[in-house]
């Protein structure tokens, strides 16, 4: 599968009298890695989850590869991650479990225990999760973005509770992938563009600076 | 679709059993519901046969309503909802998943309450085991299917704890006339023979058909 290009005209979306993003345009090209930037209430969350699908745009178009993201059919599904500012795992059942429940919806197979490992939880794999940190939760929920080899990684504030260690591991995950996976990722940390050597996009006041 | 459905069943039976929340629940109102009643109505000679079918069905109703209530509750807590929605399955297997889930609850509670009714209510002489199973069975259905329906509609309402009731019971009332028929039957009334049964079977067929086709737009934005 190969990484998709994102594109929105004019993307708006609105929440009852709230205008979250206002008549954004943005091109992302396949395989490039950017950075949304912006203060608390900018829109990067509400564009992240119109990337996604999970919400349909109140005007214009949000579109992945050829396909509006809202109707995006199971097979670029497949291919898509977000992990969002909830864990978007089941508290609870351990990580391992978490895991496998993703894995198996996604009808694809890797090995749990090394996807844990990698994150730094491998100790941690068969302990429920509702008694795990807001650090550990970000890095299970990294696992579980990346877990099916997706082509498109949609990540919303992935440093937040993460220790230095944590940082580090999400920077090399990023690193590791840009050219061969479309990457959005939004953050309030302003060195992580530079670091990466990517595009940041700044958003405020629901509209691209 | 199947394997998903079963996947995401397993996950709900799972978490049930290991934090007890909705299940306990269930029994603990089912129980104190038929006690209390049979306490209520125990002076009373003319209540009968009829008096307990109706019970046992407002009874069970009124307690896959408190069930319901918790249906998404583990996926909204975790945002887990958004994971299922983005996995590569049809969303059917989500709705379906969540009602085969809420069908096992109901035949648990219905283990443990239906003996209790039938013990206090009938003295060796109760109705016919096997059209009271067949019609709790096609009750469970039915309610599984419409109240995971309802609770999907009432998922984004700020108010959905109030909204779902609302919507679910009014929905129920076929499976109350056609459970409440089938147990007249079982006490060997003449209900038309299979027919309250049937009626069962039709709603669930209804529903089935219903739910598959708007699941995917009650499920996503």
């Amino acid at each position: 599968m190969q990484p998709p290009e994102i594109t929105l005209v004019e993307c708006s979306k609105r929440f009852g009298d709230r205008l979250a993003l206002r008549k954004a345009t943005l091109s992302i090209a396949a395989g490039e890695t950017v950075v949304l930037l912006g203060p608390n209430g900018a829109g990067k969350s509400t564009l992240l989850r119109l990337v996604a699908g999970l919400l349909r745009p109140t005007a214009g178009s949000a579109r992945i590869g050829d396909v509006e993201a809202i109707a995006a059919p199971k097979a670029v599904r497949a291919g898509i991650a977000y992990a969002g500012h909830a864990p978007q795992l089941y508290r609870g059942l351990t990580a391992r479990e978490n895991l496998d429940l993703h894995l198996r919806l996604h009808t694809t197979t890797a090995d749990t225990g090394a996807l844990l490992e990698r994150v730094g939880l491998g100790d941690r794999a068969d302990e429920r999760i509702d008694g795990f940190s807001r650090g550990m939760l970000q890095r299970l929920a990294l696992a579980r973005a990346t877990a099916h080899a997706p082509v498109l990684l949609l990540l919303d504030e992935p440093a937040s509770g993460l220790d230095a260690d944590g940082r580090a591991l999400l920077d090399d995950t990023l690193r590791a992938a840009i050219g061969t996976r479309t990457q959005v990722v939004a953050s309030h940390d302003h060195e992580l563009a530079a670091r990466l050597g990517v595009r940041e996009v700044r958003l405020d006041n629901g509209g691209i600076a | 679709m199947i394997g998903a459905a079963l996947a995401i069943a397993r996950v709900k039976l799972v978490l049930e059993i290991r934090r007890r929340e909705v299940i306990f629940a269930m029994l603990l109102f089912i129980a104190a519901t038929i006690v209390i009643v049979h306490f209520a109505l125990s002076g009373d000679t003319g209540a009968g046969n009829r008096a307990a079918a109706g019970m046992l069905w407002a009874a069970i109703v009124f307690t896959a309503v408190l069930g319901l209530l918790r249906t998404f509750a583990a996926e909204h807590e975790g945002g887990v909802l958004d994971a299922l929605l983005l996995a590569p399955i049809d969303r059917a297997a989500i709705w379906l998943g969540t009602a085969l889930a809420q069908f096992g609850f109901l035949v648990v509670i219905e283990l443990v309450a239906v003996p209790v009714w039938w013990a206090l209510f009938f003295q060796g002489d109760g109705p016919s085991v096997g059209t009271v199973v067949l019609a709790l069975l096609l009750a469970d259905i039915g309610i599984a299917l419409v109240g995971t329906l309802s609770a999907a509609l009432a998922l984004g309402a700020r108010t959905r704890d109030v909204l779902l009731p609302v919507l679910v019971l009014p929905l129920l009332i076929p499976v109350i006339l056609g459970g409440v028929t089938a147990t007249y039957g079982a006490f060997g009334e003449d209900v038309g023979g299979l027919r309250p049964l049937g009626f069962l079977a039709l709603y669930d067929l209804v529903f089935i058909a219903l739910a598959w086709g708007t699941s995917e737009h009650l499920l996503g934005d």
